[in-house]
């Protein structure tokens, strides 16, 4: 009788918490046994790590949610105003185009026709000989550390532009504006100096060189909305220059309603939220330089939210296989022809701590 | 690929859909023979039948046994009212021993359709108690329309 009732028995299901029980004990045994995840941190790439400012997002919603069956204003005119007001301009010296990007490529397209020369302060923006190259330019690089020195002696008679990017990509260094002027006058008006003026807002306010657009007849400068505004994803950028060459450069279809929109918002609202994540850069700087000391690493004084960093003991390709050991992905300064550095881009306080925690095991 | 699906919940319930739950054992249950899941099969109807039949006792049988006992306890105490009060409670008492046993007797029929190798996940006693009482409502209705109602002076004996 015993054996048919345990026969019955064990087609008894079990109550609801005896399985809850169960499976959180199994789940338990599951994560201790489980390899401990680490996430990747990726330090290669200078888009900022944040989404944009809501309000930017809310104003290119607004914009969706407009007359999206007509074309986008093909002049960009809000923008340019603003732009224009901002570095104290005309409006018709203002180019709004699809990123800074388009608006080099564009430039390289209208001086360097006919193989000219363009003289690119080396290391620099690594794309930049591509986009010279694509539309028929001959890029040069020239070593020296962004310095105009170098680049204003190399300037000969096929030469159709020079460019230079401040703060630097990847070394982060920054022009002064009179060393910008100074390279417009040594170049002659003969040639465009081209100033990527990407990670400018990184730069305390007014250190920037934009507003010599209305002085010096030959320099183009190009703003983008993708660093410190965080709107990569909208693709838009301006260049700042006579109004000519402004006209020149213009896109013969003009950038989506609800990127300008965006844009439109950043630049008259947006200047406390470059405050902070111009404050924020500067702090992982200092804290990284910091916990650095002592170390074999440095890295040289830098305006942007990323380090060209270097170590006395070390190649960069250690320096970027022993963090990817880690799972720190960063860009090896081979990209630009350099084997003593890594460019480490700056993110929040925790991605700091584990920068730092993996560079310490580095002997 | 752009997701525009309004169906899709963007992966918010992964997994089996909700009343799916697979009965959980404490350990596998042992392999029946064929033999042994048929008798349990019998078994199982057996059960079902009995429990049937016990909720059927509750719509005529009990409340006709407890009126009969009421009327007994007016007879021999002279009170309507204590007959009345005596055969509600006694309504009510015997309904819940009457739900304690049929619940006893679904568990074992739910035990012993899994033995005979059913996934028996739901009780059968919610459905029997509603067609024991449609049942029963329609054999009142057929006895108190038909029998004893309006019928017999349409149609006179």
């Amino acid at each position: 009788m015993r054996r048919l009732f345990d026969h019955y028995r064990q087609y008894q299901e079990l109550p609801p918490e005896e399985v809850a029980r169960e499976l959180r004990e199994r789940r338990a045994e599951e994560r201790r046994r489980e390899l401990v995840f680490v996430p990747e941190l990726d330090l290669a790439r200078t888009a900022w790590h944040e989404p944009p400012h809501p309000e930017a997002v809310n104003a290119a919603t607004f914009a969706l949610r407009r007359r999206m069956n007509a074309y986008p204003d093909p002049g960009a005119r809000e923008v340019r105003e603003l732009a224009a007001r901002r570095h104290g301009l005309a409006p018709a010296q203002v180019a709004v185009g699809h990123g800074a990007a388009e608006l080099l490529q564009e430039a390289c397209a209208a001086l360097l026709a006919g193989g000219r020369e363009l003289l690119v302060a080396w290391p620099g923006w690594g794309p930049l000989p591509e986009l010279a190259r694509r539309v028929g330019g001959r890029p040069v690089p020239v070593p020296g550390e962004g310095g105009i020195g170098p680049l204003a002696e190399r300037v000969g008679p096929d030469t159709g532009a020079v460019a230079v990017c401040s703060p630097n990509d990847p070394t982060g260094a920054a022009l002064a504006p009179a060393d910008v002027r100074a390279l417009c006058e040594r170049v002659g008006e003969r040639v465009w100096v081209l100033l990527d003026e990407a990670l400018a807002d990184f730069l305390p306010p007014g250190e920037d060189a934009a507003g010599l657009v209305a002085e010096l007849p030959n320099l183009l400068v190009f703003r983008t909305f993708a660093k410190a505004h965080a709107m990569a994803g909208f693709r838009i950028g301006y260049v700042l220059g006579p109004a000519g060459m402004a006209e020149r450069l213009t896109p013969s279809f003009s950038v989506n309603a609800p990127a300008q929109a965006a844009a439109a918002w950043a630049l008259e609202l947006g200047d406390p939220v470059l405050a902070r994540r111009r404050a924020a850069a500067a702090r992982e700087r200092d804290r990284l330089a910091a916990t650095l000391q002592g170390s074999p690493l440095s890295f040289p004084p830098t305006a942007a939210p990323f380090v060209w960093l270097s170590s006395d003991a070390h190649a960069g390709r250690e320096i970027v296989e022993h963090l990817a050991a880690r799972r720190i992905k960063v860009a090896p300064g081979e990209q630009w022809g350099d084997e003593r550095h890594v460019r480490v881009t700056l993110r929040d306080p925790p991605a700091t701590d584990r920068l730092a925690a993996a560079l310490g095991e580095l002997r | 690929m752009a997701r525009n699906d309004p169906t899709d919940t963007g992966g918010l319930f992964i997994g089996r859909r909700p009343g799916t739950a697979r009965v959980h054992y404490a350990a596998e249950p042992d392999e029946a023979t064929a033999a042994r899941r048929r008798v349990d099969r019998g078994v199982a109807a057996f059960v079902l039948v009995v429990e049937t039949l016990v909720c059927l006792t509750l719509w005529g049988p009990q409340p006709t046994a407890w009126l009969w006992v009421g009327s007994q306890v007016d007879y021999h105490s002279g009170s309507v009212s204590f007959g009345i009060a005596v055969a509600f409670a006694g309504m009510i008492a015997s309904l819940m021993l009457t739900l304690v046993l049929a619940v006893r007797l679904d568990g074992i029929w739910k035990v012993v359709r899994r033995a005979a190798g059913y996934d028996q996940r739901e009780g059968a006693l919610p459905r029997i108690f509603m067609i024991t009482a449609i049942v029963a409502l329609l054999a009142f209705g057929f006895w108190f329309l038909i029998l004893e109602g309006p019928a017999p002076s349409l149609a006179p004996r």
